[in-house]
């Protein structure tokens, strides 16, 4: 699984990085990035944490959390 | 169109900036009417963190987004405004110096002025995403619980893995014949008091199982859940389904109006007025160079935007207010005496 966030759309509300704050932390904006690889969704997201990532996901009130099989490569829009 | 029915102004939005400016209007002795999307008030604190506290409010240390939202109702609330609940606006129209605001139930508002404090867009519910979902909407598939007596006796199922979830099943528990709870996977987000509160319970827990179909003709009579991460199918004899899957925001509309818009949000100039003459916005969702998106912002664009559209209809209102304090003890004064007039006659 991978993951990155649309940071043109993020609002800063904080439900991702209460949902999976091993996944999820706040630049100097308050907008949301995947820590794993600066928000580049080319890292996998390990295991333990993918239930966690489905969380944020589908908490996030502008759909802003990105999942997918295959990397992003930095483009959240990439498969849609 | 009866003048009786035009507002002064009508904010579009009832979150903290919304809320304040509809104070700020009665305190400008404006006719103020509020449309909110949502069937509460409180915009992103009420619907994504009641319960967080947030730091940055100007003379309170730490305050819960419910706290904040219950006394900025309290303080609206003095000059009791007309609040429009689980209304959208869809379009906006001007003729003859007075706006028409049309909602998504087709009802039209009249206002002199519009003042959007609309954060991030609209707030609905999200959906289960099942095909016939949107058929049962009206009577046996619920977002919100507006009256725990449609539940009395039914057996319900919850979807959802939130604190909003938990707290329904346990509070449907004692009325409803039965309550089932259904979560994607086995662990709750919930605060974990309330998962002990549940497993207590007498809540049948389904995890890890997701909704699959809805059964039933003109009302549910079944919900097929599936095996989140299989194949093994379930059914639930259910009369009435709640679903908590948070809420989802989008600018939707405000897009159409012609306003300027700058990465979505709405350009303004310093007296909080947008690009078409006698609509305003102030809070998250305007911008201007040096613009910074927090609530205490919005606080202070609300009068501002407030004071300049006031200036805008009454030629003798001044943009510069007079202090609370002076306004509000003349008002108490005026009640005293209207209370010992009352008591004369």
């Amino acid at each position: 699984m991978f993951t990155i966030v649309n940071r043109e759309t993020c609002i800063s509300c904080g439900a991702c990085g209460a949902s999976a704050p091993d996944i999820f932390e706040y630049c100097d904006e308050g907008l949301s990035f995947v820590t794993l690889d600066d928000n580049e969704g080319t890292a996998e997201v390990p295991e333990e944490f993918e239930d966690d990532v489905e969380d944020a996901c589908d908490g996030c009130p502008t759909d802003s959390i990105k999942i997918s099989d295959s990397p992003f490569d930095g483009d959240p829009e990439k498969f849609e | 169109m009866d003048q009786e029915n035009v507002y002064d102004v009508t904010i579009i939005g009832g979150g903290p900036t919304g809320l304040f400016s509809a104070f700020y209007g009665g305190l400008r002795q404006m006719k103020v009417k509020i449309i909110e999307s949502m069937p509460q008030l409180g915009g992103q604190l009420a619907a994504l963190y009641p319960e967080k506290y947030i730091y940055d409010i100007p003379g309170f240390p730490k305050v819960t987004g419910k706290e904040l939202v219950d006394s900025l109702k309290e303080q609206t609330a003095q000059f009791n405004p007309t609040i429009v609940l689980e209304q959208s606006v869809l379009n906006i129209e001007k003729n003859e110096g007075v706006f028409t605001l049309t909602s998504n139930t087709g009802e039209k508002h009249y206002s002199k002025t519009i003042l959007i404090t609309a954060g991030v867009g609209a707030f609905e519910p999200r959906k289960l995403k099942l095909d016939n979902e949107s058929k049962f909407e009206k009577d046996c598939l619920h977002y919100f619980v507006d009256d725990m007596n449609k539940f009395a006796g039914k057996k319900v199922t919850v979807f959802g893995g939130g604190d909003s979830a938990l707290d329904w099943a346990l509070m449907l528990e004692p009325i409803a014949e039965k309550v089932t709870l259904v979560h994607r996977r086995d662990k709750f987000r919930a605060h974990e008091h309330s998962v002990e509160l549940l497993k207590k319970s007498c809540v049948e827990i389904m995890t890890p199982f997701v909704p699959d179909e809805l059964i039933g003709e003109d009302s549910i009579e079944q919900v097929v859940l599936k095996e989140s991460k299989g194949d093994k199918k379930v059914s639930l004899n259910t009369d009435i389904v709640l679903v908590n899957y948070g809420f989802i925001s989008s600018l939707g509309p405000i897009k159409d109006w012609g306003l300027e818009l700058e990465k979505n949000s709405i350009v303004v100039d310093s007296r909080m007025e947008t690009n078409i003459e006698g609509i305003y916005a102030a809070g998250d969702i305007n911008t201007y160079e040096g613009k910074v998106k927090l609530i205490a912002t919005g606080f202070g664009e609300a009068p501002t935007a407030i004071s300049n559209a006031k200036a805008s209809i009454d030629p003798k209102g001044r943009i510069q207010p007079l202090h609370s304090t002076s306004i509000m003890d003349k008002r108490l004064k005026e009640q005293e005496e209207k209370e010992k007039e009352t008591v004369r006659g």
